[in-house]
């Protein structure tokens, strides 16, 4: 009963809240330097979606995103960032893998600080970030013609 | 079940009451902002006659189990504090958990908390901490729910960086081993220098690394292994590690390095023999355009390193006063304070991971081996719609020469080897097709005979999406293993229907269709034709997301991120929710 006390007593600090904006947590970018997230913010509007060597349906969506990426930013300028999750144990695969998704922009996350300050629990997990690092939009889970509902609402940013 | 309704029903309200706060109260930047997440895996389990005459240990346990995480962060400007409740009402079958407790129906909660403060060049964070010296080697403290391990230190960490070339931490406290704190202290420390960001060379990194790692049980007791013959006594307290690490990026091309050891003796897996250990671990890397190579070298000797070493706890474990306290109690998997994955490839397709590699250094101390990737992904820059992805990946794994508990001299020897191909295609904007081979060889032995037992195994997998249209999409997948040992042959199936964004729909079946030697004698009668079928839906919804399932499910190991743990056998509903704000 304590810790529902705790919770509860959590939950009602948090009533003020308001629109998330982007954790300014630490990730590795493609050539192992360490970035931080809030620097990826430059008032262009972004999908960020994380995945791991080991989730077959966040690849698909990975996939599906760099087919189509050239086409949606004639319309609208926006980019997209792959997060990797994925550990020691596939990091290098996710290296590779990553390398090619020529569009994308790929930063890594080797022990889920960025996954646990997002609270991303299942991946795939993709978020719409406008271009002052709100979180408008998030969406877990993939299946094949999902990615146009990220796209429809970077749309609707402008 | 009330304890879990009243959890449910709690976290239920608790994010949905969030979400129409922040939907409708915005305080702006001030305000600070809240998270709330809900992470919820239920199973029931069904009574199956037919599966527990297959095999007495698929008998069920329980009727229910239920793995529950809720996390509530809370951040204003450069502060930040939070909360994770991990609930087990009780913990679902084969997590080992149920280990550590001793019981399968033992509910159990744990509440984690922290704060933390970020500046600019420096942070500190107090209560559960989550972080990694190098590739965790000596120390990883992570959470890895698939499995139900959590070995977050519950404690103190700073980090400082001067310029962007320095960065240095020191952290203290005490790993948390599932739902309980350890009383063993963890202390350490970890720098790393870029010499490429201090000379400002932006066109690589070269950069140096190392860490030390102290860990101190709270232990007075004498233990005796009984295990070993004649019975082993000795005591242990502290143990000292270091990890250096060198890396290096240029042009496309990438070496990392990490050499890593025990200080002092320490106790290790099988056997408990006390014993220096070390690990060398080099991963290497190299892109062109869209070819990519890389891969990893590991050989690593007595590097276990258990957050408990026994039960001494007695009255926690309902041990009696004089008895003798015996080897390193069986915590299971999560019982470990650093990180040595196995490196593997793991794969998705069921009957490709039906017999896993699960590592030599388990049960006999060493491994030596590695593992190559090879990626190219063959496209016409005009043509997005069109691509071939081919992908090759071997690995290969030895065990290192141990001597075993009644002091014979094992040979090392090979543990398992794989090699894999699969080549992706897509064909248009609405077909696509995989095709996987994998070949497989794994010592059924474990390494610890004088002679392995080789069990070779060829898996054929096709895997076929089809967009009906936008929204709506096929996908057919056939899997067949052919073997001519162990099980001998299996065969499986899924179909599974799309509609975009929101539901998903999938049946498969998986069946040992071949009668062998090891099935007769094993299985006695003609039950391995016993069907392992599934049925399933998923709801997706912006941030809600459930899925139900119900079908047979074989024992297995299950794997996530490098480690596995063993799953029975079960039939049984499984609902999970997830929700995020």
């Amino acid at each position: 009963m304590k810790k529902l006390m705790i919770m509860m007593l959590a939950l009602f600090i948090g009533v003020s809240a308001s629109a998330q904006t982007l954790p300014d947590v630490k990730v590795e970018n493609q050539e192992g330097k360490v970035i931080s997230v809030r620097d990826l913010v430059d008032g262009t509007p972004m999908i960020i979606s994380f995945w791991s060597t080991t989730c077959k349906p966040c690849i698909a969506e990975l996939n599906a995103i760099n087919e189509s990426l050239y086409e949606w930013v004639e319309e609208v300028d926006m980019k997209v960032i792959a997060v990797s999750v994925d550990d020691a144990r596939t990091l290098n695969r996710a290296r590779s893998q990553g390398n090619n998704w020529e569009d994308l922009i790929c930063v890594y996350d080797k022990n889920q600080d960025l996954k646990r300050a997002m609270n991303v629990n299942l991946t795939p997990h993709a978020f719409v970030v406008d271009g002052n690092g709100n979180i408008v939009y998030s969406h877990s889970g993939y299946t094949p013609g999902s990615e146009i509902e990220l796209f429809e609402k970077i749309k609707a940013l402008k | 079940m009330k304890k879990y309704l009243l959890f449910l029903g709690v976290a239920l309200c608790a994010t949905f009451c969030v979400n129409e706060a922040s939907a409708q109260i915005k305080l702006g930047e001030n305000g600070g902002q809240l998270s709330v997440s809900l992470d919820s895996n239920n199973i029931y389990y069904q009574e199956d006659k037919k599966l527990e005459e297959f095999n007495m240990d698929n008998k069920r346990e329980k009727e229910f189990g239920s793995n529950n995480y809720l996390k509530v962060d809370y951040g204003i400007k450069r502060f930040s504090a939070g909360l994770q409740v991990d609930a087990f009402l009780p913990a679902l079958s084969g997590y080992d958990i149920s280990k550590h407790k001793f019981s399968s129906t033992y509910n159990t909660a744990f509440v984690a908390l922290y704060a933390q403060w970020e500046h600019d060049s420096w942070g500190i964070r107090l209560g559960d901490i989550y972080d990694q010296f190098g590739n965790g080697l000596i120390f990883r403290a992570y959470e890895e729910r698939a499995l139900g391990f959590n070995n977050a230190l519950e404690g103190v960490r700073f980090h400082y960086n001067y310029e962007n070339y320095l960065n240095f931490k020191v952290l203290a406290g005490m790993p948390r081993i599932y739902d309980e704190v350890s009383d063993t202290l963890v202390w350490g420390g970890d720098l790393s220098l870029s010499f490429s960001d201090m000379l400002g060379w932006t066109d690589g990194l070269v950069s140096i690394e190392g860490g030390y790692i102290r860990r101190v049980l709270n232990n007075d007791e004498t233990i005796v292994n009984k295990n070993h013959y004649p019975a082993k006594e000795f005591k242990e307290d502290v143990l000292n590690m270091i990890s250096t690490r060198a890396n290096f990026e240029y042009a496309g091309f990438s070496l990392r390095g990490e050499y890593a050891m025990k200080l002092n003796e320490d106790v290790w897996g099988a056997n408990d023999d006390p014993a220096k250990g070390n690990v060398i671990n080099i991963d290497f890397g190299y892109n062109y355009k869209r070819f990519s190579i890389s891969g990893t070298f590991r050989r690593q000797q007595n590097m276990a390193t258990p957050i408990m070493l026994t039960m001494y706890d007695r009255e926690k474990h309902h041990i009696d006063a004089g008895a003798p306290v015996s080897g390193i109690a069986d915590f299971g998997g999560g019982n470990s304070l650093n990180y040595i994955p196995l490196l593997t490839r793991q794969h998705t397709y069921s009957l490709a991971s039906l017999n896993p590699y699960l590592g030599c250094a388990t049960t006999t101390g060493g491994e030596i081996g590695g593992q190559v990737d090879i990626y190219y992904s063959w496209r016409n820059p005009k043509v997005r719609g069109k691509y071939w992805n081919f992908h090759a990946n071997f690995s290969m794994f030895n065990s290192l020469d141990y001597t075993d508990p009644f002091g014979d001299e094992i040979k090392g020897k090979n543990a398992w080897i794989d090699a894999n191909f699969d080549v992706e295609r897509q064909w248009n904007k609405t077909l696509k097709t995989t095709f996987l081979y994998s070949y497989q060889r794994w010592d059924k032995e474990k390494s610890i005979a004088p002679k392995a037992k080789y069990v070779e195994s060829h898996i054929f997998v096709g895997d076929v999406t089809y967009k009906i249209n936008k929204k709506h999409s096929l996908r057919f997948e056939a899997q067949y293993l052919c073997s001519d040992d162990y099980e001998g042959d299996w065969v499986a199936g899924t179909i599974e229907y799309n509609f975009a964004p929101m539901f998903s729909f999938y049946v498969s079946d998986m069946w040992n269709c071949e009668e062998t030697d090891y099935n007769y004698e094993q299985l006695n009668d003609k039950h391995y034709l016993m069907h392992y079928y599934q049925v399933g839906a998923t709801f997706t919804h912006s941030n809600y997301r459930a899925q139900i399932a119900y079908g047979r499910n074989r024992a297995g190991y299950v794997c996530s991120g490098g480690s596995c743990r063993y799953q029975p056998a079960y039939t049984g509903v499984n609902f999970a929710l997830t929700i995020t704000f």
